[in-house]
């Protein structure tokens, strides 16, 4: 038989406990305190916006929410049925959310400045659409080799292959 | 003479009973039987869906034509030889056959066949090896485990594996690390233009009226492509197999 009188005032403590970290956590990150020890001591994801595009394909708060149910579902209906017609493929969200093709900047996946990433690595979602897919427009990919080959151009923001190689091993890309 | 049946009373609630269950009983069970006799319909049905393939002339291709053809499809999908590897990428390849007694030699592309009955098919393990409607063969990477029984599989040792980590793979070629690969007939353009489409390969070698890789509906008797097969006929590789192929060669 449980002992009901050492239980419950343990699991009141327990909880009086956990229910102070979490207030504590919360009122941290309401407060923004992102270089602080402890709790809450992520940045809130500042993803690239999109240079020369007006809206998203959906409200901001259904891609917030949906966004991977939509790709699941077009995904499977491109790759099995080859219908290319849908509104949410991962080529036409990456042909936005980058730099333009006129801009210097080439921004890499593993980079937190990607609009996916940045989240992604907030939210502590493991996700590896971009071991395969192409993470940016042909424009910039293009772009990106070109300024590969040429190392010695400086402020371009790109990272270069092996910083490329260490960030996708810091943030656990397998 | 009065039968059993002659004799049974009718009575018009049951009847109606019988046939309101009878209704209920078509609407709950009709539709799964319906759809399935139409998602039966539009796979065999054999005048309106296509089947895409290529007629590959090697007397109008020479050895430089076929390495153009393999650049070709290296720069619309990205692929490229990894440094060094014995394992590299293969989606298209170079032929070389030898007639020994009289030195004639003749080169051909090498790529998926897109077999109606493909064998890489039959033994993948998860359904990633699959066949579209339309004929087109391909690996659905999204499933793919990687265990290349495919490649195994597959006499025309058209598939590969990709063993290195990749970067800058192109928007309409994703590939990675642990899935295996093969020509894709260019789906992507098949997708955009239909039977205007143009293969990456066969764009590389086509100069002027007669075409030296034609793309092309095997299944519509009226295309360009079932008129030369028609007139000339052609190859099939390994036809012993009888995994009937859609890539056929003349001149062989």
């Amino acid at each position: 038989m449980i002992d009901c009188s050492k239980a419950l005032p343990f699991l009141l403590v327990s909880l009086l406990i956990s229910t102070l970290l979490g207030w504590l956590a919360f009122t941290q990150a309401v407060a923004g305190e992102v270089e602080s020890s402890g709790f809450g001591a992520v940045a809130i994801p500042q993803p690239h916006k999109p240079d020369n595009a007006s809206a998203c394909v959906e409200p901001l708060d259904i891609m917030r929410r949906e966004h991977m149910n939509l790709l699941l579902h077009q995904r499977d209906a491109t790759v099995l049925d080859g219908e290319r017609d849908g509104n949410y493929s991962l080529v036409g969200c990456m042909d936005c959310h980058n730099p333009a093709a006129s801009a210097e900047t080439v921004i890499r996946y593993p980079d937190p400045q990607h609009f996916c990433a940045g989240c992604h690595l907030y939210a502590s979602v493991k996700i590896d659409c971009f071991e395969c897919h192409a993470d940016r427009g042909l424009a910039k990919i293009e772009q990106g080799r070109l300024a590969d080959s040429n190392v010695a151009q400086p402020g371009s923001g790109l990272l270069s292959l092996q910083t490329f190689q260490m960030q996708l091993g810091d943030t656990g890309g397998d | 003479m009065a039968t059993e049946l002659d004799n049974i009373e009718i009575r018009p609630a049951r009847r109606r009973f019988v046939q309101g269950a009878a209704a209920l009983a078509t609407t709950l069970i009709a539709p799964g039987i319906l759809l399935y006799k139409t998602g039966q319909a539009s796979s065999n049905g054999a005048a309106k869906t296509p089947r895409w393939g290529l007629l590959i002339d090697t007397n109008a291709l020479s050895e430089a034509d076929v390495d153009a053809c393999v650049s070709a499809c290296q720069r619309e999908h990205g692929w490229h030889s990894e440094a060094g590897s014995a394992t590299d990428a293969q989606w298209i390849r170079k032929l070389r056959l030898s007639d020994e007694r009289s030195g004639q030699q003749q080169f051909l592309p090498m790529m998926c066949q897109h077999c109606a009955d493909p064998p890489c098919v039959d033994v993948c393990p998860t359904g990633a090896s699959f066949k579209r409607d339309d004929g087109i063969v391909l690996v659905n990477k999204h499933t793919c485990i990687g265990c290349r029984y495919c490649m195994m599989a597959c006499p025309y040792k058209a598939r590969s594996f990709i063993h290195e980590t990749l970067y800058d793979q192109l928007p309409v070629a994703p590939r990675g690390k642990g899935t295996v690969e093969s020509c894709t007939l260019c789906v992507h353009r098949i997708d955009r233009d239909g039977a205007n489409a143009v293969p990456a390969c066969a764009e590389a070698v086509n100069r002027g009226e007669h075409k030296a890789i034609l793309f092309g509906d095997l299944n519509d008797p009226q295309s360009e492509i079932s008129q030369r097969l028609k007139s000339h006929g052609a190859t099939r590789i390994r036809a012993d197999l009888g995994v009937d192929p859609g890539v056929r060669y003349q001149g062989l």
